[in-house]
């Protein structure tokens, strides 16, 4: 039996759905068929390349030959992208190697259950997931705050059961001691006093066990809050970078606070209600069973009732809340961008634009209003008919010598004691719905993979030796490779200058350098070491890194050098900064180096934050230095203030430099020209100039550019 | 105003040149391997891709035609301006390169952990499919994209159409009804 890689698609090679698998065997051999029909097959030997080529909603797999004409294979919906990305670099692994490595199959995970495949980055199938066993799981992270949370809640049910005992001594006072006219005045302050005690106990007890309870549920929260956030520290970037920042935010904060108030709040009202709706049913049951089914003669109809009347509700008021939520997108959109909006003159513009969103919003709010005035009066009309029934029969038997008077309070006063968790219960679906997504988004998170694992034996060489890109091939989207095959080594000390246009992958080589991604093919080592074998901190520690847009944290200056070495001397933060030519203009201001900056540094320039972000580099003496457009957002005067800088500083330094502006690199040992992914060219300034390939036009291009400039 | 603004557009126009090809000149044709070519002022290009710079507002106006590297050869100022024969293949072209099926009943949605799940029938030249499709943020991913068209875009990036949901069938409406705002 042939070992053989499928790839199942979608489409046929006229947009119509259908079922197609392209294969590839161990052989060699490229074969597309719809049903069991293949209607075209290759042989690797003929083939180049194959590729992905994305579309707007669907893509397609093209085979490079290698007389240059292309072959289209198959055509496929975006639900099956990254399936046909594996499957292009299984087989041009084989074309380049001639070896067949088909990964493990990893196809899109299926619910055993219903045969659905998993939503989005769900590890659960929406439809089938154990609701028991994410609460069970959820309730399992509480158990550390267990020993407060149950004998609080334990208490404060108790107390509402106390407060049960009032209707009891009230119907006592009313049939033995009112109603014959035979109570003594003692007996009746006697029951008083009783009724007083157990409202007072049941008070007392709710408020004491309330602040262990509330104590319990805060740690809880905090606690989840903490699992999260640490988790999402170890993620990598690519895990990270699939959602958006505020869906991060809103798992630690937003998620892990329902998760809270459902286990813990629902958890201690859903014991309470319960227990009461019990209690007060067997009571009932025992003073009067005619009443008692008097009492629950409404309750599917106001349940019914109740339901409808929330699911109404709720999509209405979704829809305001959405309203609203465009209405805030608006103003954080405009206020952000106030600059823009009044050099361009168009504040009518965007009155009008947010004065039309606030409208839609009025509107439904008020038609919400409305809908609420008019229903709301009609649920605790029908809430009530259950008390109308009993007063109604109640009063006729109290007249005809069948009950006692004291019975019919006894019963109306427990009749808000049966309603009250039934409103609840109706409204619990939602909440648990609610609580469920909360809780599954945490435990997606908590449960992701670590993709840049540490190894159990990490080799932590010394990363002072030379550099090495051995075969090294990366997308962030499997389908799109961004480098090809990059083969490159960078001796102790050298300084390396990457060039080439924007967008050819000059970022992504050092990504895949300080471990932010891992390469998708081939490995990075340093002493001949792969990184991966590596613990990542002791790679991070050893690589110091200046990015274009430098990102200073709100603290001190002296806290942004040390960030990099929390443990640093005020000598070695100094020396850092004076390394950095930051000494002199830190000096300058009022509070030196305990000067506040704010959110990204607003209130320093440009180049003396990039002066803060060298500075805080090499406070740990990195043996290699990495500077990603370091000084390209500066000025020529601030740039050669840095240059100068970073000249002192890269000495003995393995140093890798990205630069636009090329005259900042020409003092580079040697420079790599990337295009298009691979590397194209590679020597000195003065080789490439020689060379006259794409370095030179680039420096030809930037010096016309210059001269333009100048002239101007 | 209008002619201010004429005027302005026109001398953008005479400075930058947004390279419109010559309808007359231009030849599209079906390559062995089942893509579209173009020989157009003595090149021939093997592969071309045509891509819609407005495909919401004009879908058959400004088509920018680009090359294997994805290099932009030219635009298309009007697909109408084409002979029929070149019309139909640029439109072949552009059917397979933006799929959005249209959809012609909504048979459920379900608001699950945060996705809205559908099943949606769609049409494909006459025949209809089933199609399941889950649906993240849906304040973003189920707009309106006119009037009375709605596009949804599901979490794999696939994307659907309503062409007028004034003539969906009530039901589908109704179970549409709460993500329409």
């Amino acid at each position: 039996m042939l070992k053989s890689h499928e790839f199942s698609y979608d489409l046929d090679l006229t947009m119509q759905p259908a079922n197609g698998i392209l294969r590839f065997n161990e052989t060699g051999t490229i074969e597309s068929c719809i049903g069991d029909k293949a209607f075209l097959t290759l042989t690797a030997d003929e083939v180049a390349e194959v590729l992905v080529i994305p579309g707007v909603g669907c893509g397609l797999i093209c085979a490079r030959l290698n007389d240059g004409s292309e072959v289209l294979l198959c055509r496929f919906t975006m639900s099956c992208m990254k399936e046909a990305g594996e499957f292009c670099k299984v087989v041009n692994y084989y074309i380049k190697t001639r070896e067949y490595a088909a990964p493990e199959k990893k196809e899109k995970p299926v619910c055993e259950k219903c045969g659905r495949h998993f939503v989005g980055e769900l590890t659960v199938c929406v439809f089938c997931y154990n609701k028991i066993g994410v609460i069970k799981r959820a309730l399992g992270l509480m158990r550390p705050f267990a020993g407060k949370i149950i004998p609080a809640e334990l208490f404060i049910t108790l107390s509402s059961v106390l407060y049960l005992l009032v209707p009891l001594f009230s119907r006592k006072i009313i049939d033995d001691y009112l109603r014959p006219m035979k109570g003594t005045f003692q007996q009746i302050l006697l029951l008083a006093a009783a009724m007083f005690l157990a409202r007072a106990i049941g008070e007392l007890i709710f408020i004491l066990s309330s602040r262990v309870f509330n104590k319990g549920s805060i740690l809880f929260a905090n606690h989840l809050r903490n699992l999260a956030y640490e988790k999402i520290q170890k993620l990598s970037l690519n895990s990270l970078s699939k959602r958006t920042p505020g869906d991060l935010i809103r798992r630690v904060m937003e998620d892990t606070t329902v998760v809270k108030e459902f286990i813990s709040d629902g958890g201690r009202w859903a014991m309470e209600q319960m227990i009461l709706f019990v209690v007060v049913f067997v009571i009932l049951i025992v003073t009067n069973f005619q009443l008692t089914l008097l009492v629950f003669l409404p309750v599917p109809v106001v349940c019914l009732a109740l339901s409808r009347f929330w699911r109404f509700i709720h999509i209405r008021y979704e829809r305001q809340w959405r309203k609203n939520s465009k209405c805030q997108a608006i103003l954080h959109d405009i206020i952000k961008g106030i600059r823009t909006v009044k050099s361009f003159g168009k504040e009518e513009m965007e009155i009008k634009k947010f004065s039309d969103a606030t409208r839609e919003l009025a509107q439904v709010s008020s038609d919400n209003e409305v809908m609420w005035a008019k229903l709301f009066p009609l649920m605790t009309f029908l809430t009530g008919i259950g008390e109308f029934l009993v007063l109604y029969f109640g009063g006729y038997k109290i007249l005809n010598g069948a009950l006692s008077f004291g019975v019919l309070v006894q019963f109306s006063m427990y009749i808000t004691y049966i309603y009250a968790p039934l409103r609840w219960f109706v409204s619990f679906p939602r909440w648990l719905a609610d609580a469920m997504t909360s809780m599954v988004k945490i435990f997606e998170i908590l449960d992701e993979d670590i993709e840049i694992k540490s190894v159990t034996e990490p080799k932590n060489v010394p990363i002072a030796g030379k550099v090495t890109f051995e075969g090294v091939s990366f997308g962030y989207k499997s389908y799109e490779p961004v480098l090809k095959d990059i083969n490159i080594e960078i001796k102790p000390g050298e300084m390396i200058g990457i060039v080439g246009r924007s967008g050819a992958g000059k970022s992504t080589m050092i990504n895949l350098l300080m471990r932010l991604y891992d390469p998708n093919q081939g490995r990075i080592c340093i002493n001949g070491v792969d990184i991966r074998e590596m613990d990542p901190e002791h790679l991070h520690e050893s690589i110091g890194v200046v990015f274009q847009d430098t990102f200073l944290f709100a603290g001190s200056i002296y806290d942004n050098i040390a960030y990099a070495k929390p443990d640093a001397t005020v000598e070695e933060v100094i020396a850092a900064a004076k390394a950095a030519n930051a000494h002199d203009f830190i000096m300058k201001t009022a509070d030196g180096y305990n000067t506040l900056i704010g959110e990204n540094g607003y209130s320093i320039s440009g180049g003396e934050r990039q002066r803060i972000a060298i500075a805080r580099a090499i406070i740990k003496n990195p043996s290699i230095l990495i500077l990603d457009e370091a000084t390209s957002s500066l000025d020529v005067e601030t740039e050669s203030i840095i240059q100068d800088s970073l000249n002192r500083i890269v000495k003995g330094r393995t140093t890798i430099a990205i630069a636009h502006r090329l005259s900042t690199l020409r003092n580079a040992d040697r420079l790599f020209v990337i295009d298009d992914g691979r590397i194209a060219e590679s020597g000195t300034h003065l080789e490439l100039m020689k060379k006259k390939g794409i370095y030179y036009r680039l420096v030809m291009a930037q010096r016309q550019t210059s001269k333009l400039k100048e002239i101007s | 105003m209008e002619t201010a603004r004429t005027a302005a557009a026109s001398t953008l126009s005479y400075a930058i040149d947004i390279g419109f090809l010559d309808p007359k000149k231009v030849e599209f044709y079906k390559t062995p391997g089942g893509f579209t070519g173009l020989r157009y002022a003595g090149n021939d290009y093997k592969r071309v891709t045509l891509r819609r710079a407005l495909p919401i507002k004009h879908p058959m106006e400004y088509i920018s035609v680009a090359d294997q590297e994805n290099k932009e050869i030219g635009m298309i100022r009007s697909l109408y301006e084409l002979s029929e024969k070149q019309f139909s293949i640029a439109m072949a072209e552009l059917d397979s390169r933006y799929y959005s099926p249209v959809v012609c009943e909504v048979k459920s949605v379900k608001d699950k952990l945060g996705y809205v799940y559908m099943e949606l029938v769609i049409e494909r030249d006459g025949a209809r499919h089933v199609k399941n499709c889950a649906v993240k943020d849906v304040n973003k991913n189920i707009r309106m994209l006119d009037e009375d068209r709605l596009a949804i875009f599901d979490v794999d990036g696939n994307r659907y159409v309503i062409q007028s949901l004034n003539k969906l069938d009530k039901k589908s409406l109704k179970r549409l009804e709460p993500y329409l705002f």
